[in-house]
């Protein structure tokens, strides 16, 4: 009989869930906003009925993401730099270094062979992280979605130099006023974020191959920004958002079936789907 | 106000006995205020304690003073006091928090700021500053201190110690060096003999030399006692116990005070009580000062099973018969001699491997003695001296140790808006798991 394993992970501003049997049988991608963090049940709910299967079918859970504590229907809580590494690692075996770049922090991740060996993260500054590009993207009026493909046609990308993420707000301002194209300003921005995520993941001992994961890396402005910076092509893997939850999900393989080979069993948690806890 | 902070649980009844310690130090120096004795701005591991000492000059530890405020996260309002007189927040901490609480006590015309932090420090006779032994910023705080306290002498002494190349033998230089150390402790002497009106007493000097010798031997042999598996006390303690060897250093009580750790520490390996129960994960931390407003993440790793039997901050002692000083009756040579070997007496060591640092060789020499499987390493961004070498030494660390997992933590020593405990447990959490996923994997 085959087994199913469930991944979710609870970012800051998405919600993803993947259920792997033999292969990834199911994939969900949840809403954004505050008040859809709680309803990781609804997102798990969704993926099990794209896979035709129900909780019980599930053997085991694992929870990642910075709201991994707060599920209470996982049997494990893992972190997302140990589920990133996995899960890209399953996906793109021969990339070393993992860039991550999400709502509100990015990360570099170092591996050999799925295992991380070492790790940076910006989680102080929201320059560098998704959070600067929505910011960016209200002020200028350009729908997030499209900030990348606009930055495509700059001319000349205009040098955003603040790293603040209010103070970048202003400046943007500022040249927007004295006439500076919306192109030239979104690919300066785009090239600001490329320079800090750069500085950021270069304290790694970086070796290609190289992916990009997270939100980031469905824009395809800050892909290129971030392949001039290191000087080679980034790997972007089908769908870049799911790697947290793929990694939890084969976490949950792995302790699974190592337990199963030393003789033990992993019992589920018992908790049943329920509300995420402790966003309200 | 103080933000609230959570307690920190020690393992052994001797770092439990350090903030009586601390305060009594920083009382002394109100205290010698009252007696007529004289106090000094001192600066720690600058080789001149004994002289001090044997000049009844009472010293008052800056590095201490913004520790306490920092532990109580009451460091803000001294730290907002320099920056609003254009001290950049990026300069030391501990240089800022202590220079804001000066400006503070001169416009209150040399009385002691409100709510000071455990009574705050004296103001001072003297500043005794010295340089280059540790960090190079305290060339400059003595002096911009004296900035606001005009009439305070100040004396910056120069501790030197032969540049790290691998293709010298510093051996050939090390004499140039102690005798360049002991003339600037000599130029102490006599700085202090004007300001205290006394003479020195070199007998008495030279037996407090002797003193610190013996608190050295027996700091070490104490701390060494934690290479025991499982270690009875970690780098959260030692984060406690190093203030009699790095503020009391040639006072009988920094010595009874190590005397009492030793026999704690020898029960509890009797007993092998450790200081959790169920040891998983040794780690070294291998540079930078803690966050001292966030010592609860020590705790942190404890409750991960993780301990950290050795660390190389505040480790600053070497057992006498390894540093192999010449022979010499003169107390300020056999300063000189400790001080210059304590830096380069991993030299030799560092270069019979190829590529490596005697910092690494440090790390390294600990790994092995304290059977560590990872390293954690902090970057306190204004500590300069060792923020910016931090990722160099990993980098050297496993180019020519090995595959070894490494933890970079990011902070302050005293600015807590550099700190955010959430983001730092996560941190923790990836970092654990990846040690975990090592040695499961026997690397």
């Amino acid at each position: 009989m085959e087994r199913y394993y469930a991944g979710i992970d609870i970012g800051s501003t998405m919600t993803k869930a993947v259920i792997v049997g033999e292969t990834i049988v199911a994939s969900v991608i949840g809403p954004t906003g505050p008040e859809h963090r709680k309803l990781a049940d609804k997102v798990m709910e969704k993926a099990l009925n794209q896979a035709g299967l129900r909780f019980e079918d599930v053997t085991y859970i694992v929870s990642t993401g910075y709201g991994r504590v707060n599920v209470p229907f996982a049997d494990r809580q893992v972190t997302e730099i140990t589920c990133h590494a996995k899960g890209l690692h399953s996906l793109l075996p021969t990339v070393k270094t993992i860039i991550d770049i999400g709502g509100q922090d990015s990360k570099g991740i170092k591996i050999d062979g799925g295992k991380v060996t070492s790790f940076v993260m910006n989680d102080k500054c929201a320059a560098g992280t998704g959070r600067f590009l929505e910011v960016i993207a209200e002020t200028l009026g350009v729908p997030l979605e499209k900030l990348g493909e606009v930055s495509l046609s700059a001319e000349s990308p205009a040098a955003i130099s603040n790293t603040c993420t209010v103070f970048a707000e202003h400046e943007v301002i500022n040249k927007l006023s004295t006439g500076e194209k919306i192109t030239n300003l979104v690919a300066g921005v785009h090239d600001a974020v490329a320079t800090r995520v750069y500085a950021l993941v270069k304290k790694l001992n970086v070796e290609p191959d190289i992916a990009i994961t997270g939100g980031g890396a469905k824009n395809v402005g800050l892909v290129k920004a971030l392949e001039g910076k290191f000087g080679c092509a980034l790997l972007v893997p089908p769908e870049p958002l799911i790697t947290g939850a793929l990694g939890a999900a084969l976490v949950g393989k792995e302790r699974y079936e190592h337990a199963l080979g030393s003789g033990q069993t992993l019992t589920r948690s018992g908790q049943g789907l329920q509300e995420a806890r402790l966003f309200s | 106000m103080a933000e609230g902070k959570k307690p920190r649980s020690l393992a052994t009844q001797a770092a439990a006995k350090i903030a009586k310690f601390v305060r009594g130090n920083m009382s002394a120096t109100l205290k010698a205020k009252e007696e007529g004795k004289k106090v000094a701005y001192a600066y720690i591991n600058d080789g001149q304690d004994e002289i001090m000492r044997a000049m009844d000059i009472v010293p008052a530890w800056g590095e201490s003073f913004a520790g306490v405020c920092a532990a109580k996260r009451d460091a803000e309002k001294y730290l907002q006091k320099a920056e609003a007189d254009n001290f950049s927040r990026s300069l030391c901490t501990y240089a800022t928090c202590t220079i804001g609480f000066d400006m503070w006590r001169e416009e209150l015309g040399g009385q002691t700021p409100p709510d000071a932090p455990w009574g705050g420090m004296a103001r001072p006779d003297m500043i005794i500053g010295s340089a280059q032994q540790l960090c190079d910023p305290r060339f400059k705080w003595p002096q911009a201190t004296q900035h606001y306290l005009q009439d305070v002498p100040v004396f910056v002494g120069n501790m030197y110690y032969p540049p790290w190349d691998p293709n010298r033998n510093h051996h050939e230089q090390e004499a140039i060096y102690v005798k360049y150390a002991k003339a600037e402790l000599l130029e102490l002497v006599r700085f202090c003999e004007k300001h205290t009106g006394k003479k020195m007493d070199w007998d008495r000097l030279a037996g407090l030399v002797d003193l610190t010798e013996k608190t050295w031997n027996l700091f070490i042999d104490t701390y060494e006692l934690r290479k025991a598996i499982p270690t009875p006390m970690d780098t959260g303690d030692a984060m406690n116990t190093m203030v009699p060897i790095t503020f009391n250093l040639a006072t009988q009580d920094a010595y009874d005070y190590y005397k009492d750790l030793n026999d704690e520490l020898i029960l509890k390996n009797e007993k092998k009580q450790g200081v959790i129960e169920n040891e998983k994960y040794r780690l070294l931390w291998g540079a930078g000062l803690p966050s001292w407003f966030a010592l609860g993440d020590f705790q942190y790793f404890n409750d991960k099973g993780a301990v950290f039997p050795a660390e190389v901050t505040y480790r600053n002692a070497e057992k006498i018969e390894r540093l192999d000083l010449p022979a010499t009756n003169d107390p300020l040579e056999r300063i000189a001699w400790r001080w210059v070997r304590f830096w380069t007496h991993w030299y030799d060591k560092a270069r019979k491997r190829p590529g490596s640092s005697p910092k690494v060789e440090r790390i390294i020499e600990y790994i092995e003695d304290y059977k560590c499987d990872g390293v954690v390493f902090h970057s306190a961004f204004s500590c300069r001296s060792w923020h910016a070498g931090i990722i160099h030494q990993a980098e050297i660390l496993r180019k020519v140790y090995g595959d070894i997992p490494i933890l970079i933590m990011e902070g302050d020593i005293v600015d807590i808006s550099s700190y955010n405990e959430v983001d730092t447990h996560n941190r923790i959490d990836a970092f654990i798991e990846t040690v975990d996923a090592y040695k499961r994997k026997g690397n």
